[in-house]
């Protein structure tokens, strides 16, 4: 079907075809047994068809490979490629053919042509052929346009553009959520959807953390000095799985002393993500700058240093406490300890701590034990500073397990 | 390790390596989204598109993701379908153009104008953004921008006229509709004219799929096959050409906007309107079968058996009265006496062969043997039996197929070019089973379809006849078997489902010899051959119920099983104690464990096709053990099964297996075929044609007419842009040695390239059509000449 009648004065023919991936012709086994009617036939034929396995006919994924049927899908991050072909239709010599290709996008214009100097001559019946490949970095409307100039053998200078457009389409979704651990790390899920309608085989994700962090990812499981992934054997993303992945931020040494220094928003890294699909068609992304709020602690930042994970009910157990002045000034420190239900704290509650200076920190070990079995929450403690008369309530800072120390009359 | 090497360079994103990515992208700190040194920051779609920042997940932000993703598989989808995608107001584009189309010869000036206009105003709706499409040379460009949609367009309304009539089809009309529906209703499609005359039309009434499709007046009934042969696109778009994992399915939006490429994409038989009535054609019918054997009671069905040459066994005494009485029983005989070895009736007819035991054995389900038990017993006749429990096909469909290369030709070459087109037709072969078989051999499985249809109506199972009680036989089964299994050769799948349907599950007791004591004395086990039940359970596969056909193939391998384990614990095929000589149980044991290994085979197939890659790859991996000299196939094809993935470091573990075990048989690997054609197609993955070309080329020194390694060798030619020796090497391989390459893949590939290579492709095509005309019967696919 010959769309371009109405150009036909041209002696130039310009066909773009894009070149996607070739696929592997598959056939479709139909056998029977020596006994049946068609006797051999059936597998003589498949025997004959070139495009089966020879010695296992009824596989049905081939070998021959087969051209591209039509535009297909592209998406962010893939390599778009076309075949650009410039054919002299005409019985006439043509000369300085100069073939050009440009990629419109919606923000800026690209030249994908591989050379930008002009044929000097082209004869009957023969091309100027051109393969060209763009990455592709936007979505939504692309176009690709093609211009071809050329002298006719009479001098007369003849010029046409071709337009082709198409959509770049967004192939995964990404969506991340941040944990805070009571110590400094920062665990980051990343939820990976496969919008695209084929499967995707996740060569890489991987987190490359900013500068304030190391980063562990934690999607393998060690198992005999091998690591397996968490995903099993075949890493792929059937069309709309998702699958999460985690990683383990820690901050550097140097970062880390500092307590100031993360706080409010920081950049935690980017995903890099490559996927590969039919026969190895390459995609890649990248997410933009993974920014996480910092908890923020406040003046005074109370953490855990040490508590036990379980606990006998009604037995007096030891916690330590590390309170760290993360404001500006000295501050005059007064700890008070309120029971709650459950928790009921040892020892003297509104007790004077003293002077803590800018950034400096103090332990103290601390008695409590629990009423009540179960998970318990250690909440109570406050802390007042006497200089502004302010109080910091420190409520859920940890749990523990508490159990019923006795062992059954029956064991 | 091509493809590797951009991975490694953490901030450079771009492939070809143009511009300066670093320098970009440091320019460019604040960059927010998915990769894209280029991308500029202004762009409001960037902003909603991927990421989700820390809180988002939990906070409203959340909310518009999924809207947006979802927006997003909108657009996902209607690219599927219907491939205007490009923009919201699709609504617009759907109807604008069109009208714009028909008057585009009156109106240029008024279509430029328009055309601008639409262009701007798609711009702000869709992007929001100032954008520069066509800031450079804004009129001109719309102008003849609008012009290439305008032609687009054109493709695109076939494109949405197909889906349009295919979508209401997937229920297909249901069985008890065949005979039924009156003529009007029902009218039959002759897709290459529909295409080609109707598409403008078609389009404007975007879900009305019935009315104007091109009619056949000659077509008598066969009305239900054309609406259902158009389902499989839906799901499946081109089922013979397209079967490719990648593009599959629904996935393919055949967005072909390239003018060149504006082909049909999908594969759909042709129903041929000239085609004959049988009715006038049939020459007088030669007996071969018994009369029509509608009478439930065995007796005038005795001659059945006569016929059946290809079992060894002849039920002599049965036989004789029909076998000298007809014609083509006389080849029968002969026959008979090639295959059987059994001479004397009387002793043949007392003890039935132990081969025809051993391929008939069968474990019917507990209501069957129950029902088959009182048959021999004498408690029941046959006779009296429920209806629903016994299986009572007729054709669906008796007027078929015709010769679409000899349209084709009368088409595009001209009657008298169609004249010379010689295949054989039903009419042109013997009446009987010989007949078939040349026919089949010699492709022509449209007319083989046919003289199924004949022979069978012969039987008493013509058309219409679905639903009353007629007897099986050996022979009837075998023909409905042949007739079903070329139905699935052509693709033409929801025929085969219609007339499988009255078999139910293979399980009535009427396709028992048992139930037939008279005609089969002493005979037992199932009359459906083995591979009918193969399938029949692989039928529902193409009708995109792969579900079903695991939960029959799962069935069969668990009768496969059940057998296997009786002959291995002393028993025979049954559980029965009868004695089975050494020789024969094991004859019986490799029997089935072929067939087991033939129905997993089935399985994998099967969960290939569904995608189910884990799965699939274990199945083709459990039948190594069975057939362990297809071990070297089987590996390379899990290996082809991971680069389809994308895995090509896995495909590049079990390729490497390939290498020991070719090295096991003495082989070096460097002259293994498999191999090198593994290397070739790893190459092939990490994107470099210059060295898969060299393997390809080095399996054709080995092997110089590997029809595989010649045209993959040309598809990476195409690739390195060497379209001109791409194409003469294809075309001289279809020239010179047709045999072997005139396939439907490398024809496709050849026409692909034509398409490429000139304006003048439809000349090129017609020569392909012309050596296809002189060797292929008529059961070529026509659609991969791409011709309509």
């Amino acid at each position: 079907m010959d769309v371009n009648q109405a150009k036909q004065e041209h002696l130039l023919a310009l066909k773009v075809m894009r070149l996607t991936k070739p696929t592997l012709f598959t056939n479709m086994p139909v056998t029977c047994e020596d006994r049946d009617l068609p006797g051999d036939s059936f597998i003589r034929l498949m025997k004959d068809d070139p495009s089966t396995v020879k010695g296992a006919e009824t596989l049905i994924l081939g070998e021959m490979l087969t051209l591209p049927q039509n535009f297909g899908n592209i998406f962010l991050g893939e390599t778009f490629s076309s075949y650009i072909s410039v054919h002299n239709d005409s019985t006439q010599m043509v000369k300085d053919i100069l073939v050009k290709a440009d990629l419109q996008t919606s923000s800026q214009r690209l030249n994908l042509s591989a050379s930008n100097s002009a044929v000097s001559e082209l004869k009957p019946e023969c091309c100027i052929d051109d393969v060209i490949h763009h990455e592709v970095k936007e979505i939504g409307t692309h176009i690709l346009v093609c211009a071809v100039s050329y002298t006719t053998q009479s001098g007369e200078k003849l010029y046409f553009r071709k337009f082709f457009k198409f959509q770049v389409l967004k192939p995964l979704d990404v969506k991340t959520k941040f944990y805070n651990a009571e110590t400094d790390e920062v665990f980051l899920e990343a939820q990976i959807q496969n919008i695209t309608t084929s499967p995707m085989f996740m060569e890489k994700v991987s987190l490359e953390p900013s500068m304030m962090y190391n980063v562990t990812e934690l999607n393998t499981v060690a198992a005999e000095e091998l690591s397996e992934s968490t995903f099993g054997t075949m890493s792929y993303l059937q069309p709309s799985d998702t699958r999460q992945y985690l990683y383990c931020l820690k901050p550097k040494p140097e970062f880390a002393e500092k307590a100031g220094v993360i706080k409010g928003v920081t950049v935690i890294g980017k995903l890099d993500i490559v996927w590969k699909t039919n026969l190895g068609e390459r995609g890649r992304l990248q997410t933009s700058q993974l920014q996480r709020m910092a908890p923020g602690y406040g003046d005074v930042r109370l953490s855990l240093e040490l508590i036990p994970d379980t606990v006998n009910l009604e037995e007096p157990f030891d916690i330590t406490c590390k309170i760290t002045n993360c404001s500006e000034r000295t501050m005059d420190l007064l700890l008070e300890m309120c029971n709650t239900r459950s928790i009921h704290w040892c020892g003297v509650s509104g007790r004077q701590l003293g002077k803590l200076s800018p950034s400096a920190s103090l332990s103290i070990p601390l008695k409590v034990l629990s009423s009540v079995q179960g998970l318990q929450s250690i909440s109570g403690l406050r802390l007042t500073d006497t200089f502004l008369k302010r109080t910091y309530e420190y409520d859920d800072i940890a749990q523990v397990c508490v159990v019923f120390p006795y062992t059954s009359p029956e064991s | 390790d091509n493809s590797d090497a951009p991975a490694q360079r953490p901030v450079t994103l771009d492939i070809d390596g143009a511009g300066d990515p670093d320098g970009l992208e440091a320019s460019d700190p604040p960059q927010i989204d998915l990769l894209g040194p280029s991308t500029a920051p202004e762009v409001p779609f960037q902003e909603e598109s991927i990421d989700l920042y820390a809180e988002a997940f939990t906070s409203l932000q959340d909310d518009s993701v999924n809207s947006e993703s979802i927006i997003d598989k909108l657009n996902d989808q209607m690219m599927e379908s219907v491939m205007i995608s490009d923009s919201p107001n699709s609504e617009d584009e759907d109807v604008v153009p069109i009208d714009t189309l028909l008057g585009q010869n009156e109106d240029d000036e008024a279509l430029e104008s328009k055309g601008l206009k639409r262009d701007a105003g798609k711009e702000e709706d869709d992007t929001n953004t100032a954008s520069s499409v066509n800031a450079a040379e804004p009129e001109e460009a719309s102008a003849s921008l609008f012009e290439e949609e305008l032609a687009k367009t054109g493709d695109k309304i076939e494109t949405v006229a197909q889906a349009a009539f295919d979508t209401p089809s997937p229920e297909g009309p249901n069985a008890q509709d065949t005979g039924t529906t009156p003529k009007d209703e029902l009218v039959p499609v002759c897709t290459i004219f529909s295409q080609g005359v109707q598409p403008k039309a078609q389009a404007l009434i975007p879900d009305g799929f019935q009315p104007i499709l091109v009619k056949s007046p000659s077509f008598t009934i066969s009305n239900t096959e054309t609406p259902n042969r158009l389902v499989p696109q839906v799901c499946q778009p081109s089922p013979s050409l397209s079967k490719f994992f990648t593009d599959n399915g629904a996935g393919n939006p055949a967005s072909d906007f390239f003018d060149s490429f504006t082909t049909s994409t999908s594969f759909i038989s042709i129903s041929n309107p000239n085609a004959e009535s049988p009715k006038a054609t049939v020459p007088p019918e030669p007996q071969l079968l018994s009369g029509p054997g509608s009478v439930p009671t065995p007796g005038p069905q005795e001659a059945v058996p006569a016929s059946t040459y290809f079992s060894p066994a002849p039920q002599g005494g049965v036989s004789k009265p029909q076998a000298s009485s007809v014609e083509p029983g006389a080849s029968m005989s002969k026959l008979q006496a090639v295959f059987s070895g059994g001479d004397d009736p009387f002793a043949s007819a007392l003890s039935t062969s132990e081969v025809d035991k051993r391929y008939d054995a069968w474990l019917p389900s507990e209501e069957t043997r129950r029902v088959l038990i009182s048959v021999a017993t004498h408690q029941v006749n046959p006779v009296q039996l429920d209806r629903e429990h016994l299986s009572m096909p007729g054709l669906k469909f008796d007027n078929l197929q015709g010769d679409a290369v000899k349209d084709l030709m009368q088409r595009f070459l001209g009657e008298q070019a169609a004249m010379k087109r010689q295949v054989l037709s039903a009419n042109s072969v013997e009446q009987n089973f010989l007949g078939l078989k040349q026919l089949i051999s010699t492709k022509n499985w449209r007319a083989a379809v046919d003289l199924t249809g004949r022979l069978l109506t012969a039987h008493g199972q013509g058309y219409g006849k679905s639903g009353q009680p007629s007897n099986h036989t050996t022979d009837s089964l075998q023909l409905w078997f042949v007739r079903l299994a070329l139905l699935v050769k052509l693709n033409l799948f929801q025929n085969a489902e219609l007339e499988i349907e009255p078999f139910g599950n293979l399980e009535h007791p009427n396709l028992y010899y048992e139930y037939y004591p008279t005609v089969y004395p002493g005979r037992r086990g199932s009359m459906v051959p083995f591979s009918m039940r193969v399938l029949h359970a692989e039928l529902p596969q193409y009708l995109q119920k792969p579900q079903e056909t695991l939960d029959r193939l799962h069935g069969i391998k668990s009768v496969c099983q059940k057998i296997l384990s009786n002959l291995q614990e002393g028993f025979a095929e049954d559980r029965s104690m009868v004695n089975l000589t050494q020789e024969n149980r094991e004859a019986s044991i490799q029997l089935w464990r072929s067939r087991l290994s033939r129905v997993m085979y089935s399985m994998a197939n099967c969960l290939l096709m569904m995608k189910d890659y884990v799965l699939a790859v274990d199945v083709y991996q459990s039948i190594i053990e069975y057939e362990p000299e297809q071990k070297v196939q089987l590996l390379s094809g899990i290996g082809r099964i991971f680069l389809q993935i994308g895995d090509i470091r896995t495909a590049e573990k079990y390729f490497l297996d390939v290498e020991k075990a070719c090295e096991l048989k003495g082989k070096s690997p460097n002259e293994d075929t498999s191999v090198l054609m593994n290397r070739a197609f790893v190459h092939l993955s990490q994107n470099n044609y210059t060295d898969a070309h060299e393997c390809f080329a080095s399996v054709l020194k080995i092997d110089p007419k590997n029809p595989v390694a010649n045209n993959n060798a040309a598809v990476c030619l195409l690739y390195l842009g060497r379209l001109k020796e791409s194409l003469g090497q294809l075309e001289g391989l279809v020239h010179k040695d047709p045999a072997l390459y005139l396939h439907e893949s490398v024809l496709f590939n050849l026409t692909t390239m034509y398409e490429l290579e000139s304006s003048r492709s439809t000349q090129k095509k017609q020569a392909l059509l012309e050596a296809a005309a002189c060797r292929e019967g008529d059961s070529f696919n026509i659609q991969c000449l791409k011709l309509v």
